[in-house]
């Protein structure tokens, strides 16, 4: 046959050639290519701006400033996100909840929807997509364009560089570092964004640890429960301190989990997979800022906005349904609180926690509103609320820490509470994600089960301990 | 409630149990799943492939030598050997256990699939080199014919693998590596390392430790009883000469040497200037392909452009681009320095 004449002449000559055959290749195209670039390129004279270029790379990559650059535009980016997103949140949560949601309540009623109908539909779905909509656009919509200025200014690659050997440590590469630090604003975005690690093990490391970055979503819940637990152990005037610092606590264990877990995954897991190593690093040049606004938008904010939408309605709908539907003399998220209570005082929290994380897989966002729906139901509150399988938050801090009391809450569970949010499955648009980009159910399904297992580890041991000490 | 202390001791219990369960290799999980692949093929081809190795060497092999060498209990290898012989795979010749051609053939089968597997650990994932005979012990059982010929073309039918063995061809042929070990050469002598053994592992382990490249030159400066000195890429190497017995090389003759003021890239200085001499052999798959395809290739002048804060990785300026790589890798890189007078101004 002419084909496998052909195939073993090929084998032949290979065979022949010799290993340093690609090698070779390259260098002819490397030579090539300079020739032709020597005879038509021009050069003007751009060295001062690469001795720019180079006195500020002396200066973001020394051994003195390097790291305090770093620390300090990362605690920009993220001071901005958490006390700029405020604002247009509170806008967002007028026009959504106090506006459209009576508004289409009303129309329900005036088309004769059954109570049920119009629980489903507006107390249900709708009101988790206008949650998620209302405190997740805002915060992604001011991290994701900071965050890809800061990269198209160039700045990004330099602290890869700087952070390698401390990652490589661990079994990562540099570049986690920037999708560790996407993380905090997204889990979602942080994931896609490990397609610019071009090592194999590498890359499966930063999306599985990119959990343990603290997102968007879970650093208002740090906050509140901080701010109701935590500065209340001390004097009026240090609470706002101490609460913020048990919240930077959280994120810098969340930062430890991330290095003891790619170690851990690099010795075992992933011991076989490829790995390299190199990262260009590209001229400075002025952001162009229009466009990374604009791309960061329709890239990053819309397309995780969309995934979560996704995930949120029918989430709503489940939130609404347990509250609602009945089996035997209790509705099934009573009957569900009850036989997780158990498990969930053992671990130091209890069972409206672990159904909220449960429903409110969709986004950590709807986690606190969830938890004090579901509060308020068990324990039989009267005056608060919105109704069985209505999710609501209130204004006053104090307020919100009374209904947290009233439903047994100690400073034990805030703190378990605080770990928890920390270490716990990511929300299901993360995990799709995941499984969008490693195409794996099986690093899907580790992605998902260990910060669970690490959770429940976590927390049981600082409560039996705790009880111990008590 | 119950007792936090108990809940503690249990969870520690499970815990411990876990790990002596599944701890990596050593795990009571993983030894009960080995111990069920004691079967015969497997101690047959260890067999034969201990009488290759021996008569590669020189070496006579005897039953009890056999024995000794393998981890089977002696009644099992001495039923084996017997079967080997109904099926005349080996003849005894005064005590002495010798390879029958169908034997010899069975043998290299058995090396090809275990040094294709190497060549495909070096090539293709990113297991450390030091696990990579071991790996290989268990697939060579593995792979029938069909496969291994897969293997082959998948990786470009390779000729050596990863240690400088020559792979044999499917129909048997084994190169012949024409080196001498290393402590066979006299002081002053210059030549390049064609083959690293990587048996036994403490040996081997050490000759890793010293970060020695297949396909590098050296430069003999001294040889005694107790030590070998020699210079390669730049730095000093001190072997005893019992470890220095299992590296291969073949001698240079004068026109040959190229290399002479070679030095790895991780010893450039700031301010200095080299140009780009290759990538060693022992820089494979992936970040190979990576290296060259960012221009790490030859004649290309590099200089230091900066050093991260903990001085490791450091970024070097290749054809106006500054591109960041670790040291590890950067060692590979082959460079001759060069003195640029013009541009001191």
């Amino acid at each position: 046959m002419k084909t496998n004449k052909i195939l073993n002449t090929s084998n032949d000559l290979r065979w022949q050639i010799g290993e340093g055959f690609h090698d070779k290749l390259t260098e002819g195209i490397y030579s090539d290519a300079a020739t032709i670039a020597q005879n038509s390129v021009h050069k003007k004279g751009d060295a001062k701006r690469f001795r720019f270029d180079r006195s500020l790379d002396k200066i973001v990559t020394s051994k003195i400033w390097g790291f305090p650059i770093m620390i300090l535009i990362l605690s920009v980016v993220l001071w901005l996100t958490i006390i700029g997103a405020n604002y247009p949140s509170g806008l967002l949560a007028d026009l959504l909840i106090g506006e459209i949601y009576p508004w289409l309540k009303g129309i329900g009623e005036s088309l004769g929807f059954s109570w049920w109908l119009s629980g489903f539909l507006f107390d249900g779905v709708y009101l988790a997509l206008a949650w998620v909509i209302a405190v997740m656009l805002p915060p992604m919509a001011i991290f994701f364009p900071l965050f890809t200025l800061l990269e198209d200014f160039g700045y990004l690659p330099r602290v890869a560089f700087n952070l390698d050997h401390l990652l490589k440590k661990s079994g990562a590469h540099g570049k986690q570092a920037l999708t560790m630090s996407m993380g905090f604003g997204c889990n979602a975005a942080g994931v896609i964004a490990t397609r610019i690690i071009d090592s194999p093990r590498e890359r499966l490391i930063a999306i599985i640890t990119n959990n343990f970055s603290l997102c968007n979503g879970r650093w208002p819940t740090q906050i509140l429960i901080a701010s109701i637990f935590i500065g209340a152990l001390v004097p009026e005037n240090f609470a706002g301190a101490v609460s913020t610092l048990a919240v930077i606590a959280i994120a810098l264990l969340g930062i430890f989990f991330t290095f003891i877990v790619s170690l851990f995954l690099s010795k075992t897991m992933l011991k076989g997979e490829v790995s390299s190593f190199t990262l260009e690093l590209p001229p400075y040049r002025p952001p162009r800022f229009w466009k990374t606004i604009y791309t960061s938008l329709i890239d990053r904010t819309l397309i995780v906005l969309w995934r979560a939408c996704i995930f949120a309605a029918p989430a709503g709908a489940v939130i609404w349904l347990i509250s609602n539907v009945s089996i035997g003399d209790s509705n099934i998220a009573n009957w569900m609180i009850l036989h997780m209570d158990g498990f969930g005082l053992l671990l130091g929290l209890n069972g409206v926690i672990l159904l909220a994380y449960i429903v409110a897989i969709p986004a950590n966002e709807i986690v606190i509103p969830t938890i004090l729906m579901l509060t308020v139901m068990s324990a039989a509150i009267t005056g608060v609320g919105e109704g069985n399988g209505v999710m609501f938050e209130l204004e006053s801090v104090p307020a919100t820490g009374d209904i947290l009391k009233a439903g047994g809450w100690t400073l034990l569970t805030a703190i378990n509470l605080m770990l928890f949010s920390l270490l716990h499955n990511p929300c299901s648009t993360t995990i799709y994600t995941i499984y969008k980009e490693t195409k794996s159910v099986k690093w899907t399904t580790i992605a998902s089960i260990l910060p669970i297992i690490l959770g429940f580890t976590v927390c049981f041991i600082v409560t039996q301990v705790w009880r111990i000490l008590a | 409630m119950t007792n936090p202390v108990t809940l503690l001791i249990i969870f520690g219990i499970v815990l411990v149990l876990l790990f002596i369960l599944f701890y990596p290799k050593t795990g009571f999980y993983w030894r009960l799943q080995q111990s069920y692949k004691t079967d015969p093929k497997i101690l047959i081809e260890d067999i034969l492939k201990k009488l290759y190795h021996a008569e590669d060497n020189g070496t006579k092999l005897s039953s009890d030598h056999i024995i000794n060498s393998l981890n089977s209990s002696p009644k099992k290898i001495l039923e084996t050997i017997s079967e080997m012989e109904d099926k005349e795979l080996i003849r005894f010749k005064k005590g002495e256990i010798k390879l029958s051609e169908t034997g010899m053939d069975y043998a290299l089968r058995i090396i090809r699939v275990h040094r294709l597997w190497e060549k495909y650990l070096s090539e293709k994932t990113g297991f450390h080199k030091k696990d990579w005979h071991e790996i290989a012990e268990k697939m060579e059982h593995k792979l029938d014919s069909q496969q291994t010929k897969q293997l082959a073309i998948n990786l470009g039918n390779p000729r050596f693998d990863p240690h400088g063995d020559p792979i044999p061809t499917e129909t048997g042929e084994v190169e012949q590596l024409n080196g001498k070990p290393l402590p066979k050469f006299k002081e002053g002598a210059i030549g390049r390392i064609i083959h690293i053994e990587d048996e036994p592992e403490i040996i081997y382990k050490q000759i890793l430790a010293e970060d020695l490249h297949i396909g590098s030159h050296i430069h003999i400066i001294e040889k005694n009883k107790k030590r070998i000195v020699f210079h390669s890429e730049g730095e000093e190497f001190i072997l005893a000469p019992i470890v220095a017995n299992n590296i291969t090389i073949s001698e240079l003759k004068k026109e040959d040497i190229s290399e002479k003021d070679t030095f790895r890239l991780s010893n450039l200085k700031e301010h200095e200037h080299a140009k780009i001499i290759g990538i060693s052999r022992e820089c494979r798959g992936e970040i190979r392909r990576r290296l060259l395809d960012l221009g790490f290739v030859m004649n290309t002048k590099i200089e230091v452009d900066l050093t991260s804060p903990m001085r490791n990785p450091r970024a070097y300026l290749v054809r106006d681009t500054s591109i960041a790589i670790r040291n590890e890798q950067a060692k590979f890189i082959l460079i001759e320095k060069i003195k640029i007078h013009a541009e001191t101004n």
